[in-house]
Formats: C-alpha cells, structure tokens, sequence
C-alpha cells in the first residue's frame, strides 16, 4: 500500500523570489524519511509544492509512478498522499467526527468511512469519547490527535507531517514519535519535517538537510547524525 | 390600533422577512466559501422573477392546473438562477480570487447593473412593470378585522421548508460538509481532497437558487414585479447578513427578520408617513453596526493555537 516520492530539480517562487532551488530528494516506499532545516529554510514550501498548494515554477514532483507536479491539490490527495499540517489546521467549528470524516472525504463509500471512524476511535479513545465536541475547544494536545487521525482517515499510500511536535508539551512530543512509528510500521510511506533533530534522527531511516532552499546534505540518519554540517546546524 | 390591523402588520412583517432572510443567507453562504461580497445577488433575484414570467407566459397556452403551473415556473427560476449563480461564479468571481476583494465587489456591482439594464432593454416592455401571475388559491381565513390568506401563510411555510432543508444539506450531507469545511479553512480543506473550485460553483449556484426562490415570492406576493426590484432587496438582504453576523446562516435569518420588523415598526409607530419606514430601518441598522460592528451573532469559538 506504500508508494515512492520523487522530487526532482524542484524550484518553487513566491513573487519570483525563489525559496526552493534546484530540490531533488526520494522518500523510499515503506520507509520513514525527514526533512531538517531551520526556520525559514523551506521546508513548509516544499510540503506545499508536493501538496499543489504552491506550484513549482521548474522541476518534476512524481508519486507512485505518476506525475502530480501539476495537478490540483484534490488529485493529488486522490493519488493516495494525506497530510498532517503544520499547527494541526483541525476545523475548529466542526465536530471531532466532522473533522475525522473529511479526512476521508477522498473515500467514495460511506461502509469504508464507518470503518476507519471506528478504528480510528480504537486507536485513539479520547477521540471516541469526544465525538461530538467541538474541535476549537480541545486543548492542544487532542487537536493533534484529530490531526493524526483526520490524516490516518485516508489511508494514504504516503503522509506528509510537517512540524508534529511544534507547540506541544515534551510528553505529547514522545508519544507522537511513537504513533508515527506505528503509522510506519503499518507499511505508510512516512515524509517527516521536523525541528525535533534529535527524536526526528532517531525515528527516521534516512534524512536530508535543507538549508536557504537548497539541499546541503543526505544520508541515512545513524550517519547523517555524525555529519560535521548538521552538527554544527543543530547540536551546537 | 387595533388588534386585527396590528396581525396584518406582523403578517406582513413576516413575508418581508422571509424573503430578506433568503437574500441575506445568499450572501452569508457567498461570503463564508470565497470571503467575498457579490452585488450582483439582489439583481440575480430580479432576473429570477422575470425568468419565471417568461416561463409563465412561454406555459400560458398549456392548460396547466395553477400547482402545476407554479411549480414549473418555480423550477425554471430555480434552475436558472442556479446556474447562473454558477457562471457568475466562475467568469468573474474565481478569476478574481488574488486580486482585492475589493475589486470582486465593483465587477459584481458592474455586472447587477448590466443584468438589470439588459432585462430593461431586452425583456419585453422590460421598462414597464409586469403584472405578475397570482397562482396561488385566493381563500382566507377570516379571523375578526385579520384576515390570513392561504397564499401568505403557504409562502411563508415554502421560506421556512427551503431555509431547513437547506440547514439540513449543511449539517448532514458530505457535500453540506465541505462547503463547512472551505468556509472555515479553505487551504486545509483542499488537503483533505475537496475540490475547492466545485465546492465554490455549487454554494454560488445554491445562494442564487434561493435568491430566484424569493425573487418568485415576491412577484406572488406583489402580483408585480419591475426591472429595478433587485436593487433595494439586495442592499436589504446585504444589511441583514452583516447585521446578523456574516458568515453565519442564523445570523443572516435573524437580520431578515430583524429588518423587516424595523420596517414594520416604521410604518406602524413612528408618526409621520409610511415613506419613511426604510429610513427609519437603516437608521437603527446604522446604529446596531455602530454599537456591535461584528454583528449581533459572534463565532464562538476562537481558533486555539
């Protein structure tokens, strides 16, 4: 059920001005690959560009053996990609149900949704308990469940999870590095962008460094964690 | 005053509100997928009710039973002004969507003006008033010195029948979810696999149903309808969605309501001539958006970071 994501020679402007530059990078199928770089260095861009939200002005984006680079958001959420957004992005007037439904919305059959709803309760019993409350009146940490499950509700082929642990109490930040190890293990191709250098290293198989739009170094992480560049970049 | 005269007030008061409400929830719907304001919305109800006369006259040689002839004339309103709500949507407003939503309001407004000038040109005598078909029965019920007409108080239970069914949709239906979705986080609700550019067409074809729904009301209820009817219901309708809170369909009910009560109260209280019942309503809506300048229906729940 996983896929492969090439990225190839990606650049992506905002107003001309180029963030990416000249990107390539794989996410093997079936593995965990991150994505570290500072504030600023384009890393949420990237996400966008894969995501159709922001499209590349040059360079080629290729999922499971199809060319998404330019299609619109919907159809590459179709091919079988899911995201878990940066700050959560949960619909804070909807239901958690609500939320969780839509992360399925790509899903045609009504029985399909019932049972992902259901195994998502099972997963995350807090959810199951609060089907019904408002997602805006969830504290930050139930918001990032609703998050991952809403993403889980489309049992993607891959998952884009950008910044999971931005905001959130260390506790909360552990256990999401479990769960995203579990989503792993279920054979989703995981792309992970991540500030949490040392947790992110740990759990990932192979890791690439962006810095100022461009990558600047790769590697499998055992190996990547001893590289002098991401040294100096992160562990002082 | 008396009490029989006092429940024609409110009867009346009631109609108005309900087509003001169908209005103001078009608006409120436009808003809430597209944060935008189209002005062309009061106009797309007049073409409504000139599209159901010339169904009603293209029909009148048809020995149609006058159900059967309001329905057919309903649903040609209905169908058309959905899909010209559509195209609307997708020739003038999505194009504009980077642009300032400035700009969406003055090509909207632009456009209100070309429909009602070309229904004035082009329609038949289109400069003239049109009699308008009185097809529903003419029976009352006599209640003292009130009067309630069948036609009145069918109309209003179509208004309620339409503004719940259209609730319905929201809360229950997948697509009714999705519009939910975009009006609160569009650019989330495209991750999700929503097809953005869809979900717009469908809200804009349904704002402009209802709005070709009350056009077609108002036509039964004045039994006349003119080229320039658009204008003033859609400033009404536009006060009354910000009134009650834009972006909310409750809010943009109660500002119908709301309006036509103030209305009422003009005509009815305030001692000089009935002329003055408009001034006196937007004079208190004025006042309102001073006192409470996000309207009188606030979202709840803030967004928590």
């Amino acid at each position: 059920m996983s896929a492969k994501l090439e990225i190839t020679g990606v650049y992506t402007a905002y107003d001309k001005a180029d963030v990416l530059e000249d990107v390539s990078l794989v996410a093997e199928p079936g593995r965990i690959t991150c994505l570290l770089g500072s504030n600023g260095s384009g890393k949420t861009t990237l996400i966008r560009s894969i995501l159709g939200l922001t499209r590349p002005r040059a360079g080629s984006i290729v999922f499971d053996g199809k060319d998404i680079t330019r299609l619109r958001t919907h159809k590459i959420v179709k091919a079988g990609i899911a995201c878990i957004p940066e700050g959560r992005k949960v619909f804070p007037k909807l239901t958690v149900e609500e939320n969780l439904r839509l992360g399925a919305y790509a899903e045609a059959s009504a029985s399909v949704i019932r049972t992902r709803l259901e195994s998502t309760f099972e997963q995350f019993p807090r959810l199951g308990e609060r089907r019904q409350q408002i997602a805006g009146t969830m504290s930050g940490g139930e918001q990032a469940m609703v998050s991952i499950g809403r993403g889980l509700m489309r049992a993607p082929k891959l998952l884009l999870i950008d910044e999971p642990s931005l905001g959130l109490s260390p506790r909360f930040v552990t256990e999401n590095f479990g769960i995203i190890r579990d989503i792993n293990a279920r054979g989703i191709t995981v792309f992970l962008v991540e500030q949490n250098v040392r947790q992110t290293l740990a759990v990932a198989h192979y890791g690439y460094v962006l810095s100022k739009g461009r990558v600047v170094a790769q590697g499998p992480t055992a190996e990547l964690a001893a590289r002098d560049e991401v040294r100096e970049a992160y562990f002082g | 005053m008396d009490a029989g005269l006092l429940a024609q007030h409110v009867m009346n008061g009631l109609m108005l509100g309900m087509m003001y409400s169908l209005v103001a929830v078009g608006f409120t719907l436009f808003f809430g997928v597209l944060d935008v304001i189209k002005f062309s919305h009061g106009d797309v109800l007049m073409v409504g009710a000139f599209a159901a006369l010339a169904a009603y006259t293209a029909l009148a040689g048809q020995a149609l039973s006058p159900w059967l002839m309001l329905l057919a004339i309903l649903a040609a309103a209905v169908v058309a002004m959905g899909l010209l709500g559509m195209a609307i949507a997708q020739a003038f407003v999505l194009p504009l969507r980077t642009a300032p939503a400035l700009n969406t309001l003055l090509i909207t407004l632009m456009l209100g003006t070309a429909l009602r000038e070309a229904v004035r040109l082009f329609y038949p005598q289109g400069a003239n008033p049109k009699p308008f078909p009185a097809l529903l029965p003419k029976a009352s019920i006599d209640m003292g010195q009130f009067n309630l007409r069948a036609d009145n108080a069918i109309m209003f239970a179509a208004g309620i029948l339409s503004i719940v069914a259209l609730q319905l949709f929201l809360k229950h239906t997948k697509l009714g979810l999705a519009i939910r979705a975009v009006a609160q986080d569009e650019e989330t609700a495209r991750t999700m696999g929503i097809n953005f550019t869809m979900v717009v067409l469908i809200t804009f074809g349904i704002g402009s149903a209802l709005a070709a729904f009350a056009g077609v009301m108002n036509g039964l209820y004045y039994n006349e309808i003119n080229f320039g009817m658009g204008l003033l219901l859609g400033v009404i309708g536009f006060s009354a969605a910000i009134v009650g809170g834009l972006g909310s369909i409750y809010g943009a009910i109660l500002g119908g309501f709301l309006f036509a009560a103030l209305q009422t109260i003009g005509a009815v209280a305030v001692p000089f001539a009935s002329a003055y019942k408009d001034v006196f309503a937007f004079g208190v809506v004025i006042l309102i958006m001073t006192i409470k300048p996000t309207g009188l229906i606030r979202e709840k729940i803030s967004e928590r970071v």
